[in-house]
C-alpha cells in the first residue's frame, strides 16, 4: 500500500528546512554510548529515561519491537537484553538543543501520523501487523515520510546492533588491534628532501 | 599574548604523537598571536601547506577546528569514530537530507579517517582543466614531481597479493568473468595489519595520514598547531589579510577563548565545505565562493553471496574496475569496499521487520561496491546566517551516470555470484538475476529521499580557473579580490575528479605553497 494521499495533518509544524536538518539526527543515531538496561520502572513496568518523555521512550521502544523481532531469530532480545532504547535515550542527552527539537518532532509526528488511515489510532496502539503496515507505507511515502522514516529505522537499528552482545550472533569481530597485539609504528621519518 | 602562545621549537622530531595547543592548554579568554602564515585546517591541504612552508623558514601556525586524538585513543568503533572525528558528529548532510557528506573533523582531517585509496589526477581530467578553465601549466607532466614527492612521502605503493581480502578477491572474478578492467588500488599504508578500521582512524600509525606524516615534520620545522580552534573571519585591511578570528571551543561545546592571529598571509585548508563558509562569513572573495560544489555521489551496493565473505576482514579497499572510468565510457568507478556492522545498518532498506532482521544475520555472507561518479559542480555551499547549507541534489544530467553505475556494481555482483543484489533506496529493492536487472533499477527516480547517497570527496567550492567569472581563484590558488588569502584544499578543484581526491589535494597544496610569497 502507499500512502502518498494522506492529508499532511500533523506536518504542519514541520517547515521543510527544519524537517530537512532531522537529516542530522541520522548521524546523531550512530553515536550514543552503549547503556545498560538498568534503571529506574514506573509502576506498571515502563522504563524511565533521563533524556526521553514516557511518550517518546513509548513510541521508542513499540518501534524496536516492530522493526526489530530479533528474539525470533535466536538474536539477543532488542527490548530486553539489548538496551536498544537506552542507547536512544543517551544519544539524546548527548543531542545539541535544536537536534533534541527535532527528534521531539519526528517522534510525535511518528505517533500520531496513522491517524487518518488507521481507525485514528496512534502507532503505540496498532497491533503488530497495522503497526508494520504502516512504517512500509511511511518508508514507500511522500518524502517527508521517507525522510522521517530513514531515520528512525536507522537510530533504532543502529544502536540495537552497536552493542557488542550483537556482535556474536553476526560473527563480527569488533576492534581487534588490541586482541592482535598489533605492533605502533609511530610518527613517519622526515623525509629528506 | 596569553599564557599558551609560546611557541612550541620542537628541535627533533618526537617518535610518537604531536605537539599541539588544545583547549584544556588554554587558561585566559583571549589569545593573541601572530606568524608569518597562518594556516586553517589540518588535514590534507592544510597538513602539506605547512610543512613545505615551515621548512623555507616561514613561522607557520595551523588552527584547527576539530579536536586532538592521539591514534592509541582511537577506538575501532565506526559509531564513536562518527562522534568523536567526523564533522557534525558524521551527520553533515545535504538540505534534502538524502546525502551524507562525510568529512573529518580532527588534527589530521579527512587523512585521519580515509580509506587511503591513492590515485593521480586522471589524464583527462587535466585536459578538462585546460579546455574548459584554462589552466594550462597543470598537465601530468608539470605535476609528476609533486605526485612523486607525495607518493615517496606517504610511502604509497600498489597492494599486495595479502592486502586484497576476500570481498576484494570474490569481486575481481566477478569483473574478469564480465571481461572488465580490475586493478589493485594504491595505498598510503605501511605494513597495513588487516584491522580493517580504516574510518575509525588507524591506530598503530600504519596508514600514513597527515596525523603521522606531514603534520610532526611541519611541527619539527617550528610549526605551531592549536586543535579544537574553529575560525569563523578572514580579517583584511585595505584589501590585504592581516590575520584571522575565531573561537576555542572544547569537547563539551563549552567556549573558552576568542583568538585572534596576525598575520600577512592566510591559508584557507578548512576543507570545501568550510573554506568558502568562511569566507562568505567574511564577505572576502567573489560571487564563484562556494558554487560549483561536487561531491562525488556514492552508492554503496551491497550483495548476498551463498558462501561467507566476513566484508570486515582484511584490508578495506582492495581493487576497483576502471574499465567505466573516461567520461566517454560511462564516467564511474567502481571500488570494492568492506564494511562494519553500523554501515550494513545505513546503506540499504532490505524490508522492514523479520527481513531486515534476516539481512543483519546474512552479514558475514555480504560484499559491496562502492560507486563514484564524475559529476557536474552543480552544489552550492552557503553560510546562511547563523548555520551552514550544502545545497546539492543529483542533477538529472548525472542521474543516468548514478544509474550505469549502479546497474554495472549490480552486473559485477551477479557474476561473481551473488544470490541478492541491495539497490540503494529508501524502499527495499533488490535483484536477483542479471534479467532483471534494467526492470528493477530503472523504478529509480531522480526525487529527494529515494536514493541512499553518501559522499567522501568534497569538492570545488573555490575554483580555480583564468576566467575571474568563472572561477574564485587564480590558477596559483589565490583568492581573487584580496591579496595575501590562498586556497589550498578540496575547494580549488575545478572539476570533479572522479577517483579519489587525496593524492590530487596533497599535490595542488604543494604547488600553492611553493607559490606562497
Ligand atoms: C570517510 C572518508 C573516506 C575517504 N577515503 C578516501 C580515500 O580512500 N582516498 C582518497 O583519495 N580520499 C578519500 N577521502 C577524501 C580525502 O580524505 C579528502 O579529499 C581530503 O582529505 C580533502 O582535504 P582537505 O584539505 O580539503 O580537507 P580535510 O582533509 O577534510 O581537512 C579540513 C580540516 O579543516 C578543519 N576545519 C574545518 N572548518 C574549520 C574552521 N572553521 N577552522 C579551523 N579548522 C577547520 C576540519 O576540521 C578538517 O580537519 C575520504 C574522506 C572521508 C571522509
Amino acid at each position: 500500500m502507499n500512502n502518498n494521499n494522506l492529508p499532511t495533518a500533523g506536518l504542519e509544524p514541520l517547515t521543510r528546512r527544519g524537517f530537512l536538518r532531522a537529516a542530522t539526527l541520522t548521524g546523531m543515531a550512530l553515536t550514543a554510548g552503549c547503556a545498560s538496561l538498568g534503571g529506574r520502572r514506573t509502576p506498571n513496568g515502563e522504563a524511565v529515561y533521563a533524556h526521553l518523555s514516557e511518550e517518546e521512550a513509548r513510541v521508542l521502544t513499540r518501534l524496536t519491537e516492530i522493526l526489530l523481532p530479533t528474539e525470533q531469530f535466536g538474536l539477543p532480545s532488542s527490548t530486553g537484553e539489548v538496551p536498544t532504547v537506552a542507547n536512544i535515550n543517551d544519544m539524546a542527552g548527548d543531542m545539541a538543543p535544536q537536534t533534541r527539537d527535532l527528534m521531539a518532532m519526528v517522534l510525535w509526528i511518528f505517533e500520531r501520523r496513522p491517524m487518518a488511515s488507521f481507525r485514528f489510532s496512534r502507532f503505540t496502539r496498532l497491533d503488530d501487523e497495522e503497526a508494520l503496515r504502516y512504517v512500509r507505507a511511511m518508508q514507500s511515502g511522500t518524502f517527508f515520510e521517507r525522510g522521517l522514516m530513514t531515520t528512525l529505522h536507522t537510530a533504532v537499528c543502529v544502536n540495537y546492533w552497536r552493542d557488542s552482545r550483537t556482535w556474536p550472533g553476526l560473527d563480527y569481530h569488533g576492534p581487534v588491534t588490541g586482541i592482535w597485539g598489533v605492533r605502533r609504528l609511530g610518527n613517519a621519518p622526515m623525509p629528506t628532501a | 599574548m596569553s599564557d599558551t602562545a609560546d611557541r612550541i621549537d620542537t628541535v627533533e622530531m618526537p617518535r610518537e604523537g604531536l605537539a599541539v595547543v588544545q583547549a584544556s592548554d588554554i587558561s585566559s579568554e583571549r589569545l593573541e598571536l601572530s606568524a608569518d602564515v597562518v594556516i586553517i585546517g589540518s588535514g590534507a591541504g592544510g597538513a602539506v601547506s605547512a610543512y613545505e612552508l615551515a621548512r623555507r623558514g616561514l613561522d607557520v601556525l595551523v588552527l584547527e577546528a576539530g579536536p586532538y586524538v592521539p591514534s592509541k585513543d582511537f577506538t575501532e568503533d565506526f559509531t564513536e569514530s562518527l562522534e568523536t572525528l567526523y564533522e557534525d558528529h558524521g551527520g553533515q548532510a545535504n538540505t534534502d537530507g538524502d546525502l551524507l557528506v562525510l568529512q573529518g573533523r580532527c588534527v589530521g582531517g579527512s587523512t585521519v579517517v580515509n580509506g587511503c585509496v591513492s590515485f593521480r589526477t586522471p589524464d583527462f581530467i587535466f585536459e578538462e582543466w585546460h579546455r574548459d578553465y584554462g589552466l594550462t601549466d597543470f598537465t601530468p607532466e608539470s605535476m609528476a614531481p609533486y605526485f612523486e614527492r607525495v607518493e615517496r612521502n606517504l610511502s604509497i605503493q600498489e597492494n599486495r597479493p595479502h592486502e586484497i581480502a576476500r570481498h576484494s578477491m570474490v569481486l575481481s572474478e566477478g569483473a574478469r568473468k564480465l571481461g572488465w578492467s580490475v586493478k589493485p588500488f594504491k595505498r598510503n599504508i605501511r605494513e597495513c595489519a588487516l584491522t580493517g578500521h580504516c574510518l575509525s582512524g588507524c591506530k598503530t600509525e600504519r596508514k600514513q595520514s597527515m596525523l603521522v606524516t606531514y603534520l610532526p615534520w611541519a611541527a619539527a620545522h617550528g610549526a605551531r598547531i592549536h586543535s579544537d580552534t574553529r575560525v569563523d573571519k578572514v580579517l583584511t585591511e585595505n584589501g590585504r589579510a592581516v590575520g584571522v578570528e575565531g573561537r576555542v571551543v572544547d569537547r563539551t561545546g563549552r567556549h573558552v577563548a576568542d583568538i585572534r592571529v596576525t598575520a600577512p598571509r592566510v591559508i584557507m585548508a578548512a576543507g570545501a565545505v568550510q573554506t568558502p563558509v568562511i569566507l562568505q562569513r567574511s564577505g572576502l572573495g567573489n560571487d564563484q565562493v562556494g558554487r560549483n560544489f561536487a561531491c562525488h555521489p556514492s552508492f554503496y551496493v551491497g550483495a548476498r553471496y551463498p558462501q561467507p565473505i566476513h566484508p570486515w576482514r582484511g584490508a578495506m579497499l582492495g581493487v576497483y574496475v576502471d574499465e567505466f572510468m573516461h567520461p566517454d565510457k560511462g564516467g564511474f568507478v567502481l571500488e570494492v569496499g568492506g564494511l562494519g556492522i553500523a554501515e550494513l545498518c545505513m546503506i540499504n532498506e532490505p524490508g522492514t521487520g523479520k527481513p531486515f532482521v534476516e539481512y543483519m544475520q546474512n552479514a558475514p555472507h555480504m560484499a559491496g561496491i562502492v560507486t563514484l561518479i564524475h559529476d557536474h559542480n552543480v552544489g552550492e555551499i552557503r553560510w546562511q546566517g547563523d548555520h551552514k547549507a550544502i545545497h546539492y541534489q543529483l542533477s538529472d544530467k548525472d542521474f543516468p551516470s548514478m544509474m550505469a553505475s549502479l546497474k554495472a556494481a549490480v552486473r559485477m555482483h551477479l557474476a561473481a555470484g551473488a544470490e541478492e543484489v541491495f539497490l540503494p533506496s529508501s524502499e527495499a529493492l533488490s535483484v536477483t538475476r542479471e534479467a532483471d536487472i534494467d526492470r528493477q533499477v530503472d523504478k529509480l527516480v531522480n526525487k529527494p529521499q529515494h536514493l541512499r547517497m553518501v559522499s567522501y570527496h568534497p569538492q570545488g567550492s573555490c575554483r580555480m580557473g583564468t576566467d575571474p567569472a568563472h572561477s574564485a581563484c587564480d590558477p596559483q590558488g589565490r583568492l581573487r579580490g584580496v591579496e595575501g588569502v590562498y586556497v589550498a584544499d578540496a575547494s580549488l578543484l575545478p572539476s570533479s575528479l572522479i577517483v579519489n581526491p587525496q593524492v590530487t589535494v596533497y599535490a595542488l597544496a604543494n604547488y600553492v605553497a611553493d607559490r606562497v610569497t
